[in-house]
């Protein structure tokens, strides 16, 4: 059983994200607006190499990012 | 006022009082000095004040989402229950803690709370990486073991956590490279509203689920498996993210309400000292009126 969307590279938590963000944009105006809140996410974070902090980075842009890497590592 | 009308001439009377005898001025504070300190305080318990209350309405919503999640998370550990799920006992695998705590202080102990906690674990477990959610436990985290530190988020507690967070976290970290047998989720357990427990929650590693006992009781796919595990990363992680927000909420809710009271105490010190002070002012004035105008006299 082979999912379309393991092959891209997306996590089973990031295919979750965006068919809850379809369901989301496919609301009523009204109630939309509040539940879309709940899909919002504004983290950064940081990785640590030998006690040292790295750069600050926004999470979403780097898992996208990471995840598109993984994707081409899939299909080769 | 009174103490407006009698400033000028008070002023003007300590000056004069405190120049000559500096010794005097040391161990006795001069009125102006009580008054500046007195309204210090009280613009310092306004501020307690207003943060008890906006702590309060937080605190409600944070409550509502914790006892959400908490069903939610269980729920999600109830296959774990069911298949028996045991942590793996591979010494050669690391250990991971993820310590969830925030990026807002002035909410008494809960942050050194946690991070005693992991730092407890780490003396157990030495070769554990850590994964750090918030500012808070980060800076003291980094200052002890910043060795073991892999990945550092922040922005966690700004707002009640959203399902969204914690999904993107469990992907930071399932996409880590190191493999690891098994994920402990530090977080701090909401008991009632005074006390707080640091409580590890258990985060299965794939090898663990596949080696349950009970685990041939459910159809699960070798592939599907990995979902699982992810999924599950992520239910745990919102459960700990929303459980530890209400008891930051909650705690902070306590600290500004003990601030509040420390500061009332302190005005009405100050306020009895401040009168004290004035009388004895108003008094030593009366009295130095007193001589000069019968020493003149004769």
């Amino acid at each position: 059983m082979a999912f379309a969307w393991r092959a891209s590279g997306l996590t089973y938590n990031r295919y979750l994200a965006v068919a809850a963000r379809v369901v989301r944009r496919s609301l009523k105006e009204g109630p939309r607006l509040q539940a879309e809140r709940r899909g919002e996410m504004e983290l950064r974070f940081a990785k640590w190499e030998n006690g040292k902090q790295g750069e600050n980075k926004s999470l979403a842009q780097e898992n996208a990012s990471s995840m598109a890497e993984h994707a081409s590592e899939g299909q080769k | 006022m009174l103490t407006r009308a009698v400033r000028p001439a008070l002023n003007a009377g300590v000056a004069a009082s405190v120049r000559p005898v500096t010794a005097h001025a040391a161990n006795y504070a001069t009125l102006r000095e009580i008054e500046q300190r007195l309204k210090s305080i009280k613009n310092i318990e306004k501020i307690t004040k207003t943060m008890k209350i906006v702590a309060s309405t937080k605190l409600t919503r944070a409550q509502k989402a914790m006892t959400e999640s908490r069903t939610y998370g269980q729920t999600s550990n109830t296959v774990f229950e069911k298949a028996e799920t045991k942590p793996l006992e591979d010494e050669n695998k690391k250990t991971l803690i993820v310590v969830a705590s925030s990026d807002k202080g002035l909410c008494g102990g809960i942050h050194s709370g946690l991070t005693r906690a992991t730092r407890r674990m780490l003396e157990e477990k030495p070769n554990s990486d850590i994964v750090v959610l918030g500012e808070k436990s980060k800076a003291q985290l980094s200052r002890s073991n910043s060795k073991n530190i892999v990945l550092s988020f922040a922005g966690v507690g700004k707002d009640v956590p959203t399902f969204a967070d914690a999904q993107a976290i469990a992907d930071q970290i399932s996409l880590l490279p190191t493999d690891y047998g098994d994920i402990q989720i530090m977080y701090n357990r909401f008991v009632n509203q005074t006390s707080y427990v640091p409580t590890p929650l258990e985060a299965f590693s794939e090898e663990a689920i596949a080696n349950s006992p009970q685990f041939a009781q459910f159809e699960i796919d070798d592939e599907v498996l990995s979902n699982l595990r992810e999924y599950a990363l992520a239910n745990s992680l919102y459960w700990a993210l929303a459980e530890g927000h209400a008891c930051e909420q909650s705690a902070r809710r306590n600290a500004m309400d003990n601030a509040s009271k420390n500061a009332g105490d302190m005005i009405n010190k100050f306020q009895i000292l401040y009168n004290r002070t004035r009388q004895a002012v108003i008094t030593g004035e009366l009295v130095e009126i007193i001589t000069g105008a019968s020493a003149s006299e004769e």
